[in-house]
């Protein structure tokens, strides 16, 4: 009866022990600037269609649902700002990241998986090389970077998915829309916003490269990885989402706090 | 000399290598004969560390190295190098790539030019040209294979540890492989550890052969001495060769 969560903790204990690695090679041995580029590239270029076509509709979802809302207020001229503050503070990371976990995360676990299943991991550590250093690291930071750039994009794209649909469904033109965004939307949220992505960024890339590189048992395992590492990342996300926003709020009242 | 001592693996409550004491001689063709599922690629794997053993001692030229840290790992790597079941490929990488690689990591000081004479001398050993440029995906099962002999020869290890290197090729394949092993033994004095079911290759081959069954050396000697064995597995094996043998 309490295997699952025996396993639960042997999981958590061996990929905290995984990141261990991960960061003592980043130390020690750091993998070249152009590993990391390379995948950055790979992952960015692989993604950004996607992102921001999600990001797009974020924000127009955000616009639908805010209109409907305030209309009966009488307070559509801050549609802009409340939309694009919802967005940029909580439901644009969140909403990337998860399209993030299903693509970039499910893509890793995979490939790294299949390299574990194939001996193509061992064969590297006994060509003279370390694992970690030579396959895991360039992805690990790609992942981090490229995650991070594609939220960015993705919020991006969900202010001018928010414009749009507030021009068209709640008859808001766009200088009216912008007008109030610097009002509500602050430094803070901004901040807020990306230290987000860069949490769900550093949860999605932990999870996926430790279920690829510890993936065992041929086919079956790496579609054993895959499936985990999407449950897990979608998890980890909304779970570190709940911390980020507890820890967000406590940064806001200690610096509203301060302003006073 | 490779000395294994009393040398158990055990994967949880399952124990897969029993106590396997056995020594191979420099410059000798071991063959690890056996049935699915016996420890033979777990015994080859715990020699370069890819596994550790639960108790007993793995000596190369008198050194233990089953303590051996990752790192300190590393110059025993340098000296052997492992033929995997499978090609074992970088996908990623081009066949130069794929067959250069061990020799930038354990030979830093190559020059680019040193290092493309090699991958063409290696691949030319397994009967491979131009296919350099080509990536893993590009080539038959078979000729993967061959570029991963090509990849663990180029480095010149001193000790070769094949793990069914011939699984799956067809026999003009399997006997150039055969050749290169014995070739590799006997004009650069290596030392070759084969994991294989081939009883017809182990006779034609071998030094010495060991047969294991459930995790434990049953039978072992030269290859006349089995021929004379009347332990089941090897009679088993030898009615397997000579079937073979008049198919052909």
């Amino acid at each position: 009866m309490l295997k699952p969560l025996f396993d639960l903790i042997d999981d958590l204990g061996g990929c905290l022990m995984f990141l261990g690695d991960v960061f003592m090679t980043a130390i020690r041995s750091p993998c070249t600037f152009a590993e990391v580029c390379e995948q950055i590239w790979k992952v960015t270029v692989q993604s950004l269609p996607t992102t921001m076509m999600s990001g797009f509709f974020v924000g127009a979802i955000m616009t639908v649902q805010f209109t409907m809302q305030i209309t009966t207020f009488g307070a559509l001229g801050y549609l802009g700002g409340l939309s694009t503050s919802a967005t940029i503070r909580e439901i644009g990371p969140l909403l990337i990241a998860f399209l993030l976990s299903g693509k970039v995360g499910a893509f890793t676990s995979a490939e790294l998986g299949t390299m574990q299943v194939t001996e193509q991991i061992d064969a590297v550590r006994c060509l003279g090389a370390n694992p970690i250093q030579e396959i895991i690291l360039p992805r690990y930071l790609g992942i981090i970077v490229s995650s991070f750039l594609l939220l960015a994009a993705g919020l991006v794209m969900s202010i001018f998915g928010g414009m749009l649909l507030g021009l068209l469904f709640s008859g808001i033109n766009p200088e009216e829309y912008v007008r109030h965004i610097p009002t509500i939307v602050n430094r803070f949220s901004i901040a807020s916003g990306m230290f987000k992505c860069l949490v769900f960024a550093f949860v999605l890339a932990s999870i996926c490269t430790y279920k690829g590189y510890t993936a065992r048992g041929g086919a079956k395992g790496v579609g054993r990885a895959v499936v985990s590492t999407a449950v897990l990342t979608m998890v980890g996300i909304v779970v570190t989402d709940w911390i980020t926003s507890l820890i967000s709020q406590a940064a806001l009242n200690v610096f509203l706090g301060g302003a006073q | 000399m490779i000395s294994f001592r009393n040398v158990r693996k055990s994967f949880g409550e399952r124990e897969v290598l029993k106590g396997i004491t056995f020594e191979v001689p420099e410059g000798q063709i071991l063959f690890i004969l056996g049935t699915s599922g016996t420890g033979k690629s777990v015994l080859l794997k715990t020699i370069v560390g890819l596994l550790k053993p639960t108790s007993g001692e793995i000596l190369i030229d008198g050194q233990d190295v089953a303590p051996l840290t990752e790192l300190q790992m590393f110059p025993v790597r340098r000296m052997c190098g492992m033929v995997f079941q499978q090609p074992a490929l970088f996908d990623s990488l081009t066949i130069f790539e794929n067959v250069a690689f061990g020799m930038r990591k354990h030979l830093p000081d190559l020059t680019e030019d040193k290092i493309a004479a090699r991958v063409k001398e290696c691949l030319s050993l397994v009967h491979l040209r131009d296919i350099e440029s080509k990536k893993p995906q590009e080539i038959s099962y078979g000729m993967q294979k061959r570029v991963s002999l090509a990849r663990t020869v180029a480095v010149s290890p001193r000790i070769l540890l094949f793990d069914e290197p011939t699984t799956g090729l067809d026999p003009v394949t399997t006997n150039a492989i055969n050749n290169l092993i014995l070739e590799l033994s006997r004009k650069l004095n290596t030392t070759s550890l084969v994991v294989s079911h081939d009883m017809q290759c182990a006779l034609a081959i071998a030094d010495h052969i060991i047969v294991l069954d459930k995790g434990e050396i049953v039978e072992q000697g030269s290859p006349a001495d089995l021929k004379k064995s009347k332990q089941p597995l090897v009679v088993d094996f030898l009615k397997e060769a000579l079937n073979a043998e008049a198919s052909i």
